[in-house]
């Protein structure tokens, strides 16, 4: 990094830009592999695999932040590399307590990316007790030698070129009961590593290759022998017809009598653990770049005859559930980090999942595919430029041209269509981005919490914008983190009422048409719809009269008002209705709802329909008092006439019967306030929906469908309700697009619009202080 | 040549900063008869009005939407932010695209666009001449000394576009 000579060109920015979206990628992928670890320590299941990924998550991290000055942040790496080596090499026993660690480090991984980014301040002190609670853990080694490695027939040159991870490996299989085999391989040199991995691959379902090195056999100087020590619950018959090839041969690690009298292979001396010299330079394919230095850990490339990765004797591997004397568990002397749990709980409300990096991976054949769109508008171009010349030059008549032309549109047509279905497919992620992050949190709050969640996921393939997925994860946090602390009951509660001990949070996605549904469901305590109506009635947002005849959508939907929380309602839902109108106002945000179902003592069920793209979408063109709008097609089910003797007026609510089904109608030219030039002898209804609700829009005329981008109103026009954006239509006109969801909340929802958001402020600012509702347009 | 344009440049620039310290530039425009200025590094760019969009429900000032190069630009109406009476477009009309560090680009809709003044801080003269109690937007008065008497009021974006 030359800094100084240039200054902060754009190429710095660049740099830097790719440092966030690495180091964000990284501890997505850290996140997910602690998820990983998490439910296999439930299951008593251990994949020293996953540690190595994270240590490796980890290392990255350290050489990416170091590189860009991130000091604190590769600080913590380095401390949290010590304790993942001792985590690896068995030193210390993965426990709950430590995994807490882990992933706290990964949320301050997080901040500190933000931090770093210049948008707030480090959380230094936070990263300073983790650092301490990390050297902790990294100090309380188990010791105690075990023998049962005894009972093999090794090689006692063996543990000198074992390096201490593999040494570790080796006792812990054996601890486990695996048996030992020795495979011996024969590899081209020249197809070595394509070949080995693919052993690997096959191997890997049966066992676990602990180590391998070059046996130095055969004078083939193009060949190399290759004597594979792997451990497997397989029978030997099993790993013959698993592992085939002409030139591979398994075979039994022999198991050593009780009367050998072979030296113990255990605690090798200092001596014995130097590496021997036929192993140090006998590897022609080995780097031999296994130093003493903890990068060699690091790596993953196995060097064949590498140097000696340190062979300290007197550890003993942990982790295993046989073994006779544990090794001490962190939980028993937790360390402050740990002792601090439960307070730190409130920390996690201001805690965002939203990355920092707006990167979208993209598979290169999805680029390609629009690289060859663009080579055929190209084409296109061309012949139009040639047709102008012709045209020019008069000697083609108008008809050839006007017919030349209509092919050089629809070739158009077809390569703009294509562009635009490939570019959406490119910003299009699998919702799992979203959900990993939530498992984590899941995982925390319940900690926090102590209740016992399960989180069963369904549908994270479904895929949607990323945009859409950005702003996603927080709402969807909010959500699980009420459904947790209010929803699922203390474990004591739920055996009394019966319920299984450990609650459920489920999470499903699914495409349904153009939209994209969300269920969080939760098997907790239930939501009282009668203690919501009656606070509902104390705090006059409906009559007593008005809340008989309210749904039970309706009566859910006071949560989602703001303010609506709740020391009036029963204690049991006091909580329920924070940071719920927030949710609801960021779901809107993206064009979706939010809709409640819940029984009590059963559950809640949440429900999210939202569209699956935000970039490009088909809208009907709308005309109203001479002004055009766009209703996006999505969300239109029908547009009719309108017939005005089928209108009636209920409750001061317009209601249209269409085909023996009211519908309630909505006049856009009153609700906007628009001044009318002259009058419209007729006009239509667009009928629109989103989830269940319908509305019935008034409009003047109907122009027609049209594809556009949709574009974001400034942030001066933010408090604005009822558009979503606007789009350009091509002749420098403008029209706005309705925000649908936003339009029947706002015309269906009781009594909402006394919760209304004050007017935009009224400084001397922006806004001169004159309400909205004097808002002349003309 | 090219060493004779430097030094060009070198003695003019020179010259301006010996007469009265630094010179600040200011864009001055027409609204209903009187002549405003804004500092020019606010003004992005001028532009001829598109089609504007009214927005329902906007702040009253809000004129409404255009679209530059693809990008929505909310304009204001100066006349209705100033409290004067409104008028048609005509040929003169003009949107100055101004920036003032908030990030958002706003469109200021003008009756036209005048000239550049360079004014010496000894031409600027504070906004409580006119009168104490002045609005926030109201920066001073530029009294350029080649104009003659003419006066400039001059005009502070930033209470304008919505920040302080």
């Amino acid at each position: 990094m030359a800094e100084g000579s240039g200054g902060r060109g754009e190429g710095t920015d660049k740099a830097r830009d790719e440092f966030f979206s690495e180091a964000q990628e990284l501890v997505d992928g850290l996140g997910r592999d602690l998820l990983a670890l998490d439910q296999g320590l439930k299951k008593n299941q251990f994949d020293p695999e996953l540690i190595n990924d994270v240590f490796r998550g980890v290392h990255t991290l350290k050489g990416l932040s170091g590189l860009f000055g991130a000091t604190r942040m590769s600080g913590l790496s380095h401390q949290l590399e010590d304790a993942l080596d001792d985590l690896r090499l068995g030193r210390v026993e993965l426990t709950g307590a430590v995994l807490d660690l882990l992933f706290q480090a990964v949320s301050l991984y997080t901040r500190l990316l933000v931090a770093e980014k210049g948008e707030t301040g480090e959380p230094a002190q936070e990263v300073e007790e983790l650092l301490v609670a990390l050297g902790q853990v990294s100090g309380q080694k188990p010791g105690g030698p075990n023998t049962t490695v005894a009972q093999y027939d090794l090689d006692p040159g063996l543990f000198g070129v074992l390096t201490e991870y593999e040494e570790h490996r080796l006792r812990t299989t054996i601890q486990q009961g695996l048996n030992l085999y020795r495979i011996r391989v024969r590899f081209s040199l020249t197809t070595i590593d394509s070949a080995l991995d693919e052993l690997k691959a096959t191997v890997r379902p049966h066992g676990e290759i602990i180590t391998y090195l070059p046996t130095g056999a055969g004078a083939d100087p193009e060949t190399i022998e290759l004597e594979i020590l792997m451990a497997s619950a397989g029978a030997l018959a099993l790993l013959r017809t698993v592992i085939v090839g002409a030139n591979v041969t398994v075979e039994d690690v022999p198991r050593r009598t009780s009367a050998s009298n072979r030296p113990s292979l255990l605690a090798p001396s200092p001596a014995e653990a130097r590496v021997p010299e036929e192993f140090g330079g006998a590897g022609p394919a080995g780097g031999g770049a296994r130093g003493g230095g903890r990068d060699g850990h690091g790596g993953e490339q196995r060097s064949a005859g590498g140097g000696s990765g340190g062979g300290h004797g007197g550890h003993a591997g942990g982790g295993a559930e046989s073994e006779p004397s544990p090794p001490r568990s962190i939980a028993a002397r937790p360390g402050p980090a740990a002792a601090r749990g439960p307070a730190r709980g409130s920390t996690t409300a201001d805690l965002s999942l939203r990355s920092i990096s707006q990167t979208v991976r993209v598979d290169i054949r999805k680029l390609d595919r629009l690289m060859t769109v663009v080579g055929e508008l190209a084409i296109v171009k061309t012949a139009i430029a040639r047709l102008t010349e012709r045209a020019r030059g008069r000697t083609t008549g108008p008809r050839e041209i006007a017919i030349e032309l209509q092919r050089l549109n629809r070739a158009f047509e077809r390569g703009l269509a294509q562009m635009q279905g490939g570019i959406l497919e490119v910003r299009m992620v699998p919702l799992g981005q979203a959900f990993d992050k939530l498992a984590r949190i899941v995982r925390q709050i319940s900690r926090e919490h102590g209740k016992e969640v399960h989180l069963v996921v369904t549908g994270a393939e479904t895929e949607i914008d990323k945009l859409i997925v950005e702003e996603l994860s927080d709402p969807l946090m909010h959500m699980i983190r009420n459904a947790i602390d209010h929803g699922i009951e203390a474990r004591e509660d739920r055996l009394r009422v019966g319920k299984p001990p450990v609650g459920t949070i489920a999470l499903n996605a699914f495409q349904k048409g153009n939209h994209v549904v969300l269920e969080i469901e939760d098997d907790g305590a239930g939501m009282d719809s009668k203690a919501i109506i009656a606070a509902a009635i104390r705090r006059g947002m409906v009559s007593e009269e008005e809340s008989r005849g309210l749904t039970p959508r309706e009566t859910f939907a006071f949560v989602f008002v703001p303010g609506f929380t709740t020391k009036a309602v029963a204690t049991d839902l006091s909580g329920r209705g924070v940071g719920l109108d927030v949710v609801k106002t960021n779901i809107a945000k993206l064009g979706g709802v939010v809709d409640i179902a819940s029984e009590v003592g059963i559950g809640t069920k949440m429900t999210i329909t939202l569209p699956i793209t935000l970039a490009i979408i088909n809208v009907l063109l709308v005309e109203i008092c001479s002004r055009l709008f766009a209703v996006p097609l999505a969300n239109v089910d029908e547009a009719i006439a309108l017939d005005e003797s089928q209108v009636r007026s209920i409750e001061s609510r317009e209601v249209l019967s269409v085909r023996g089904v009211s519908l309630p109608i909505c006049r856009l030219e009153r609700l906007f306030s628009l001044s009318r030039e002259r009058r419209s002898n007729r006009a239509f209804v667009v009928i629109a929906q989103v989830a269940d609700r319908r509305l019935g829009l008034v409009v003047d005329e109907l122009v027609g469908q049209q594809d556009i981008v949709i574009k974001p109103l400034g942030k001066s026009l933010e408090t604005v309700r009822g558009f979503s954006g606007a789009t350009e239509l091509g002749d420098q006109r403008v029209a706005l697009i309705f925000d649908v969801a936003g339009l029947i909340e706002e015309v269906l929802s009781p009594g909402e619009n006394r919760f209304l958001s004050p007017s935009p402020q009224t400084q001397d600012g922006f806004y001169d202080g004159r309400r909205k509702a004097e808002s002349r347009v003309g | 040549m090219a060493t004779s344009a430097k030094t060009r440049v070198e003695r003019r620039a020179a010259r301006r900063s010996g007469d009265a310290g630094r010179r600040t530039e200011y864009l001055a425009f027409g609204l209903a008869g009187e002549t405003f200025a804004v500092q020019i590094a606010h003004v992005a760019e001028i532009l001829k009005p598109p089609p504007v969009t009214e927005v329902p429900r906007a702040p009253r000032n809000v004129l409404g939407v255009i679209s530059v190069r693809g990008k929505l630009v909310t304009v204001l109406d100066l006349r209705r932010r100033f409290r004067l009476p409104e008028s048609a477009f005509d040929r003169r009309t003009r949107i100055l695209l101004a920036d003032a560090g908030t990030g958002e680009q706003i469109g200021l809709l003008v009756d036209e666009v005048m000239q550049v003044w360079r004014l010496a801080a000894d031409e600027i003269e504070p906004a409580h001449v006119l009168g104490g109690d002045q609005p926030a937007h109201i920066a001073g008065v530029g009294r350029p000394a080649e104009a003659g008497g003419d006066t400039l009021i001059l005009i502070d974006l930033r209470p304008i576009l919505g920040t302080t």
